[in-house]
């Protein structure tokens, strides 16, 4: 095994210190002298023509300086990829509560919201869809845009992975899982919420600082809104309070927001929002309903499965298209069948919007189908991991999609350590033989594939730059943005481990569409691969430069040139520091910076047959969790955690296990609390006193470790974690639910009343905290 | 934003002065907890708060003659770290540790938790198996009311306008009082009470039940005693029957009291449990749950 001097050793987070001590200044950090407070009007009505909206009575407001509709936009702000059907602010329509109408700019936030009030707009409410099994009904409501192809306007796409026909072969298999499964919305419940702050330039442009993951969309989106060429807009993404995928589309709208208003006013202009305008704005994991039928030999041998599900992507298509996909590659898990269909509708409703979230499509099928295999394992007598073991996908397995996998599979191990760690033979049978009647423990195990980065959903490159400069301060930059993930640390200790100098050394710049260069979205876990490979690539070009500097220094040939440390030695003369080297080089005239590109392998995928090579690698995992169920009060309490995720080669172990804890925790409040419940298209709760989201004494002691099953075109091998520490968490602890009571909760969350009744209660919905809210913060 | 005055009182009387002060609407405020929350929502309710949070006779846990005395001002973290409290009523600690987290438990009061009276107070249903009363002093004069009497409906209490609860007084347990609080929340921490109960009693030299009080939290509208339950139980020897047959006449109290709602077929399971595991802590095992 090589012996790296950084890669995967203990370091210190980058960010650290201006976190811990409160330095760190994000967007409503930022104040600036005549700067204004904007605040937006939002529908409190889930669908419904915009049939009157006069803004003229807002700027009588004192304090109002201006308001902004969809006029304010070229061809009404219209934006959004793959699908272009949402607006900066709403036009014509609304088409759900929290909907942004009109942004008023004011001189204090009080006026602003004095602003808000006095806009006079009347909506003509229209019929309500609400339930994403009637969306294609012909009479239901149109929520979706007219379509010219002759489909339903509320169908959104289909998603499809074909091989073989299970129909025919499930009659055939010894044994058949046949069950439905469901989740519900989620929350992304990031620290901090939403906010922009634009600035206008002299030369009639704007600069925005934007709390977002891909400051390059937002910039593409406000230079076609506003009609300004990309020289006269630039977006710096300051330090993010979390995202797990929720700041994109509604944040981008912010953007177009604060830069409309900046130029309108000539002033800078921030929004932040309120926690229950974040809530009741934002887009949130979509909720999906699943028919699941599995079948098997006898002997333990998976043959078929047949995977047929309906998405809800509610008010707006925003990131659905790429997680409805993402979410068919990943339905059947990470096993062989003979045969294997996947059919994902996605579709249009009134409840929210639906976009990307932490696991993107995977985290939704994962809980359905890492359920049907326990229920698989159960219907044949096998243990649950035992069955894992001989159904998972090796490395010379060709997948449902008819992809080969050549190398990094390291799922089987993942499971071998996992079923050790946890000490998992003892306890299922222990806990077989347990006699309580009231507080039973369980344990259950779930495993995982996740396609790292984008796969077939685009381009998928990115370019890094490094700089030495006149102080010998290395710096770098990267199009991908670190919100919080520990991105920057990874490239620092990268860029260390190639140079052969301390970490201590390098600064790495924040994201700034002005400095750095376009790398694609900061999304699908792919900074460490994309990002991580850029920045080495752009360090060897340095290093190059910095090895002839030497070379020609110590009168050697490049061959004969050692590094003690961060000393060069050459054959016959006494070691050289680093910075000899560089001086140098700089006398030498050599140009002491360097970019480097990296462009993913090649894949394609054949959306009409279903199949193809969909990603270039994969992360594997396998979580098991202990819980005692209190039957009697409903209460699951997780007194155990054990995972163990292949993530190629760990760069920042302490960043690592940070994303697996955090992960499960996200997992651990889906298996167990969060339902953003939509009533009537009112989400019913809106704060965190309502929303329940894991406290630190929810969450029990975990037991972390990786499987290093290096990949090839990975900087060192390493592939990823960020998404994927979550995905597995549901499924896990609802495994081990059942193992616990012998009953099956097949619907997300596993709250008080499900485990006793097997049913959810359901209070009756109202508006009134969201209209309230609406009005208020 | 709302605006509004702020006074700090030192003493009582300085308390009572600012709030019987007229021409004002006051409103007091101890922790804040309840009342910024409600601002946030709400509009203004009131002109002034006056903040008896800094008051050192309201701020006391003390036991004098047989009395235990705790300070309408006292917040949960004081009332979880207090030797009198963790002796003499350790079931209205468990209760009290169980309110949010350290830094609401670092605000909130006993005086605020009963004056809000929310059906599922925390700490109420405790203090009304303890019989605690309330000392309420006005420009009027003192006056005494027992907790249980003084929440008369969610939200509502017989508190006047321009009055101040100054403490709350409960009689020190027999020695061999064993007492128990069971809640139940949607999770571990910062959570609201779903349901809850509290129970305290001893047995007699034959070992039959000499007292017991009951009462649920988050179960009625208002935290009460379950009297007939206690009656039943009152001169029996206990038994896994006896606190079978106790849970079921305290749940069909409950739905005689409530009626049949949207939660009923959850908290029937739950209530009947948490009572049944509350009474054979106490009186068949150690009084190890709590």
């Amino acid at each position: 095994m090589t012996e790296y001097q950084y890669i995967g050793k203990p370091a210190q987070r980058v960010d650290a210190l201006e976190k811990v001590m409160g330095k760190a200044k994000y967007v409503g950090d930022m104040t600036l002298p005549g700067m204004l407070y904007g605040r937006t009007l939002r529908s409190d009505l889930p669908h419904a023509r915009i049939k009157k909206l006069d803004v003229s009575p807002a700027l009588k407001v004192p304090g109002v300086v201006a308001v902004i509709t969809s006029e304010d936009f070229t061809d009404h702000g219209v934006f959004g990829f793959p699908i272009s059907d949402l607006y900066m602010l709403a036009y014509e329509k609304v088409r759900y509560v929290g909907e942004g109408i009109a942004t008023v700019a004011a001189e204090t936030p009080e006026a602003a919201i004095e602003g808000v009030k006095a806009i006079v707009c009347e909506l003509e409410p229209l019929p309500v869809l609400l339930d994403m099994d009637h969306a294609l009904d012909p009479d239901a409501p149109q929520v979706g845009p007219t379509r010219s192809d002759g489909k339903h306007p509320n169908f959104l796409g289909h998603y499809p992975v074909y091989k073989g026909n299970p129909e025919e072969l499930l009659k055939e298999c010894d044994v058949v899982v046949d069950q439905r499964y469901e989740t519900v919305m989620q929350e992304h419940a990031y620290i901090e919420t939403e906010g922009g702050l634009a600035i206008p330039t002299a030369e009639g442009g704007v600069v925005v600082y934007l709390s977002c993951q891909s400051p390059f969309i937002p910039r593409g989106h406000i230079c076609r809104v506003l009609s300004l060429p990309e020289g006269k807009v630039r977006v710096i993404v300051p330090p993010v309070g979390g995202s797990f995928g929720g700041k994109d589309d509604l944040n981008y709208q912010t953007g177009g927001q604060v830069a409309a208003l900046a130029l309108k006013t000539g002033r800078p202009v921030r929004i932040t929002f309120s926690r229950e305008e974040s809530i009741l704005a934002s887009y949130k994991r979509g909720a999906m309903r699943m028919h699941i039928r599995l079948g098997a030999d006898k002997d333990g041998t998976l043959r078929a499965c047949q995977f047929k599900s309906t998405y809800d992507s509610g008010a707006y298509s925003s990131q659905s298209p790429f997680t409805s996909w993402r979410a068919s590659i990943h339905a059947m898990g990470a096993y062989r069948y003979d045969a294997c269909t996947v059919d994902i509708n996605t579709v249009y409703t009134n409840q929210g919007y639906a976009g990307a979230y932490r696991g993107f499509g995977n985290t939704e099928v994962c809980s359905g189908i890492e359920q049907a295999i326990d229920e698989m394992a159960e219907a044949l007598n096998m243990d649950p991991i035992d069955f894992r073991l001989k159904n998972c996908l090796r490395v010379g397995d060709v997948t449902p999609h008819g992809q080969k996998l050549t190398e990094s599979v390291g799922l089987t191990d993942c499971l071998l350590a996992v079923r050790k760690m946890s000490d998992w033979d003892r306890k299922r049978k222990e806990f077989a033989a347990q006699s309580a009647t009231d507080k039973r423990r369980g344990i259950g195990v779930a495993a995982l594939f996740h396609g790292t980065s984008l796969g077939a959903e685009g381009i998928d490159e990115a370019t890094g730059t490094i700089e030495i400069h006149d102080d010998n301060l290395v710096t770098l930059t990267s199009g991908l943005t670190d919100y919080g993930t520990g991105s920057r640390t990874v490239y620092t200790l990268i860029a260390a481990e190639v140079l052969g100098i301390d970490p201590g050394r390098i600064r790495i710049h924040r994201p700034d569409t002005n400095t750095a260069i376009d790398s694609g979205p900061t999304v699908a876990s792919r900074a460490t691969m994309l990002g991580g490979n850029a920045t080495k690539v752009a360090a060897l070009n340095l290093l190059q430069i910095l090895d002839w500097a030497a070379a020609d220094l110590l009168h050697c040939d490049l061959h004969q040139l050692h590094r003690v440390g961060e000393k060069y030695v050459g054959p016959s003369e006494e070691p050289v520091p680093w910075e000899a080297v560089v001086e140098h080089a700089r006398e030498m005239g050599l140009v002491l910076s360097a970019h480097g590109k990296w462009s993913a392998p090649k894949i394609q995928w054949d959306e009409e047959h279903g199949t193809g090579v969909p990603y270039f690698a994969y992360h594997f995992g396998a979580q098991v969790a202990e819980v005692v169920v209190d039957l009697k009060t409903g209460a699951t309490d997780v007194v155990g955690f054990w995972a163990v995720h292949d993530s190629g080669k760990v760069i920042f172990p302490q960043g690592a296990y940070g994303q697996l804890y955090g992960g499960i925790s996200h997992g651990l409040g889906y298996a167990l609390y969060e339902d953003l419940d939509f009533q009537d298209g009112y989400p019913q709760s809106i704060n965190f006193d309502q929303y329940l989201i894991p406290t630190s004494v929810d969450m029990p002691e975990i037991q972390a470790g990786f499987v290093e099953a290096l990949y090839s075109q990975g900087p060192y091998g390493a592939k990823n974690i960020a998404e994927p520490a979550m995905v597995p968490t549901a499924p896990t602890i609802l495994n081990a639910i059942a193992n616990a009571t012998g009953r099956r909760i097949r619907k997300l969350p596993a709250n008080l009343e499900r485990v006793m009744l097997g049913r959810v209660l359901n209070k009756k919905g109202s508006p009134v905290s969201c209209k309230v809210a609406l009005k208020i913060s | 934003m709302s605006k509004y005055e702020y006074a700090i009182a030192q003493t009582i009387d300085d308390a009572v002065r600012l709030l019987n002060e007229p021409g004002k609407r006051n409103v007091v405020l101890a922790g804040g907890t309840d009342i910024f929350v409600a601002l946030r929502v709400n509009p203004l309710w009131f002109d002034r708060l006056v903040d008896v949070g800094r008051v050192p006779e309201m701020r006391q846990i003390r036991e004098d003659a047989g009395l235990v005395s705790i300070g309408a001002a006292v917040n949960f973290t004081q009332a979880v770290e207090s030797p009198i409290l963790q002796k003499r009523a350790p079931f209205l600690v468990e209760a009290c540790k169980t309110i949010g987290g350290p830094a609401i438990r670092n605000c909130g009061t006993f005086g605020g938790n009963v004056a809000n009276a929310a059906a599922c107070a925390d700490s109420l249903p405790a203090l009304v198996c303890l019989e605690t009363v309330a000392h309420l002093r006005s420009a009027k004069g003192e006056r005494r009311i027992r907790v249980e009497e003084l929440v008369t409906a969610p939200h509502e209490t017989q508190i006047e306008p321009g009055e101040l609860i100054t403490h709350f007084t409960f009689a020190v347990p027999p020695q061999d009082a064993r007492s128990c609080f069971i809640k139940i929340g949607r999770r571990k921490a910062q959570s609201i009470s779903r349901l809850s109960i509290a129970v305290i009693g001893n047995l007699d030299r034959n070992g039959k039940i000499e007292t017991v009080r009951i009462c649920p939290g988050a179960a009625v509208a208002t935290p009460v005693r379950f009297r007939n339950v206690e009656q039943m139980l009152t001169g029996q020897k206990p038994s896994k029957e006896l606190f079978a047959s106790a849970g079921d006449q305290l749940v069909a109290e409950m739905i005689k009291s409530t009626g049949q709602r949207w939660s009923t077929p959850y908290k029937e399971v739950a209530l009947k449990a948490i009572a049944e595991r509350a009474l054979s802590n106490i009186f068949l095992q150690d009084g190890s749950l709590c």
